[in-house]
């Protein structure tokens, strides 16, 4: 059984004319790695908020359609009950830390259930771990690098064992080498831990290597949904505005131009490499 | 910004600083209760040095000395007033002792001051928030109070950015008269405060996402226990409370001019 899975799902923001997702129906299996792009504005941010129920409950606004996620309906239970599952981090890590420690921060979701003291620490120190920054434990969270602050906000929502974690552009504040850390820890997380991981995220180039599943949107609706290789090899999602990768994108231009480097697109520069490297030597 | 360097927190170590802030509390209001009881220079000094030893121990002189400044002001207006009020209450002579008992009034003050600073210099916000759970104070309130302190720096490097943005077009912050001065000032509130509500909404999500308000008996990371230093400074304070109260009582207090008579 899918993990999330939503039909005909349709929102609209309270005093806003226009439905923000328009007949939203997507699949997400359980340990999947689902990247979700497009343009700005599509309607990506919405869906996302969806999972957890901060649609509508927190939002206000009319939904409409169904949505069940890890077998609850978000729209019929409180958004604390939904946060034990589904675990969100936002695209500024600035706006989503609150404590003078970072330890303290990772334990914040904890303390609000109410799990008691030495479980706390058991599992603080287990999320620090995981995300490679114990050390950084007793230090104030705006004295760290933004990269970092980033990792203390998974560290969080990790601390509290969801089984989805939903990741909203969380690299958008980033340079390219923390945002490829983050991405190591994602994956990570994804197949050490079997956790669900849905990513909305414009760096393609960084990213589409990780991913199982790619839903493109556009104007609220959904454009493509399927395998990374096959939607990113096609024409259309570049039209769309996605930037798909570079690797991908330069396979796509010597095809048209009748060279043929194998069978399967590349997502990422190293699968390129071998591709090339192949047709060279048996020429 | 040196304005806003005083406001960011730091993790200090020392043995004041580790002590529960609860009897810190406790021993500040003692000090206090006995400043109130003197109205004698004698105790009240006596009361001053005591908290000198704390300053050092805990290694913040420099920052002690700054709020005593900060406190001279008032301080000599009070010193004034005193004189002034029995000056012109006996006949227009002023005698040694009303100079005395003036100059009493404003060690007290200063005494006030002085334990209060050192309270705040030697506890951090971490602490004060903690202390402010475990004293049943509603969740929310001590919540607020610790995410005001950790957003104090943040507004203030985003003040400074507005500050830069507007100065870029053309703003001219130290120039016109008072009023144009504090007018000046309007283009760079409204940004800051229209982007401190959009901050405070994405907080308001993330908390949400988080499990704010899942359970009535919210637990914490860090619990306050009373360790050694805790019971001594416990002992002082009830040493401290007794004795003022016994002298109070039962001693008879000299002026220092009735000493120097002696």
């Amino acid at each position: 059984m899918a993990i999330i899975e939503t039909k005909n799902l349709t929102y609209i923001y309270p005093g806003v004319a226009n439905p923000s997702i328009k007949d939203v129906s997507i699949k997400v299996e359980r340990g999947e790695f689902v990247l979700i792009t497009g343009p700005s504005g599509c309607g990506k941010t919405t869906l996302c908020r969806c999972f957890n129920g901060l649609i509508p409950h927190f939002y206000q606004g009319e939904l409409k359609g169904e949505i069940t996620v890890v077998g609850m309906d978000p729209t019929k239970y409180h958004t604390h009950e939904m946060a034990k599952r589904v675990g969100m981090v936002f695209q500024n890590p600035e706006n989503q830390l609150f404590a003078l420690t970072i330890e303290k921060d990772v334990a914040f979701g904890l303390e609000n259930l109410g799990v008691p003291r030495e479980e706390i620490r058991k599992r603080v120190d287990w999320a620090l771990m995981q995300t490679g920054i114990y050390d950084l434990r007793e230090r104030s969270p705006h004295e760290v690098s933004g990269g970092q602050q980033q990792r203390v906000a998974i560290a969080a929502v990790l601390a509290m064992k969801p089984e989805i974690i939903v990741l909203d552009e969380p690299t958008s504040f980033l340079d390219p080498l923390s945002a490829e850390k983050i991405f190591e820890v994602i994956h990570e997380l994804n197949k050490k831990l079997g956790i669900t991981v849905v990513l909305v995220e414009h760096r393609l180039d960084l990213t589409a290597r990780y991913a199982d599943h790619i839903i493109i949107m556009d104007e609220g609706r959904v454009r493509f949904d399927g395998s990374p290789r096959e939607i990113l090899s096609t024409e259309e999602t570049r039209l769309i505005g996605v930037g798909i990768p570079k690797a991908t994108l330069l396979y796509q231009l010597l095809k048209k131009e009748g060279i043929k480097l194998g069978n399967s697109t590349p997502l990422s520069s190293e699968e390129l490499a071998a591709l090339l490297l192949e047709v060279l030597k048996s020429a | 910004m040196s304005v806003f360097d005083g406001l960011k927190f730091r993790k200090v170590s020392s043995p004041i600083h580790n002590l529960d802030p609860r009897i810190k509390f406790i021993y500040v209001c003692a000090v206090f209760v006995a400043a109130i009881l003197f109205g004698e220079i004698l105790p009240l000094a006596a009361l001053f040095l005591m908290q000198i030893p704390f300053v050092l121990i805990a290694d913040v002189p420099k920052e002690w000395l700054h709020s005593l400044r900060g406190a001279a002001f008032l301080a000599t207006f009070i010193f004034l007033i005193n004189i002034a009020t029995s000056f012109f209450t006996s006949n227009y002579v002023l005698t040694t002792a009303a100079v005395e008992n003036a100059a009493a009034l404003t060690l007290r003050f200063i005494v006030l001051v002085e334990a209060f600073s050192v309270f705040f210099l030697t506890t951090s916000p971490d602490h004060l928030g903690l202390a402010l759970e475990e004293s049943r104070v509603p969740y929310e309130f001590a919540f607020a109070f610790t995410t005001a302190v950790r957003f104090v720096p943040v507004l203030a490097e985003e003040a400074h950015t507005i500050m830069d943005a507007q100065k870029a077009r053309g703003l001219e912050l130290e120039k016109g008269s008072f009023m144009k001065r504090i007018r000046n000032y309007i283009p760079i509130l409204i940004p800051l405060i229209v982007s401190a509500i959009r901050r405070s909404l994405e907080l308001a999500e993330a908390m949400e996402s988080r499990a704010w308000g899942a359970t009535k008996k919210r637990t914490n990371l860090y619990s306050l226990n009373l360790h050694k230093g805790d019971f001594i400074l416990l002992a002082i304070t009830v040493t401290v409370l007794a004795v003022a109260i016994y002298v109070r009582l039962y001693v008879p207090m000299p002026t220092l001019t009735q000493l120097i008579r002696m």
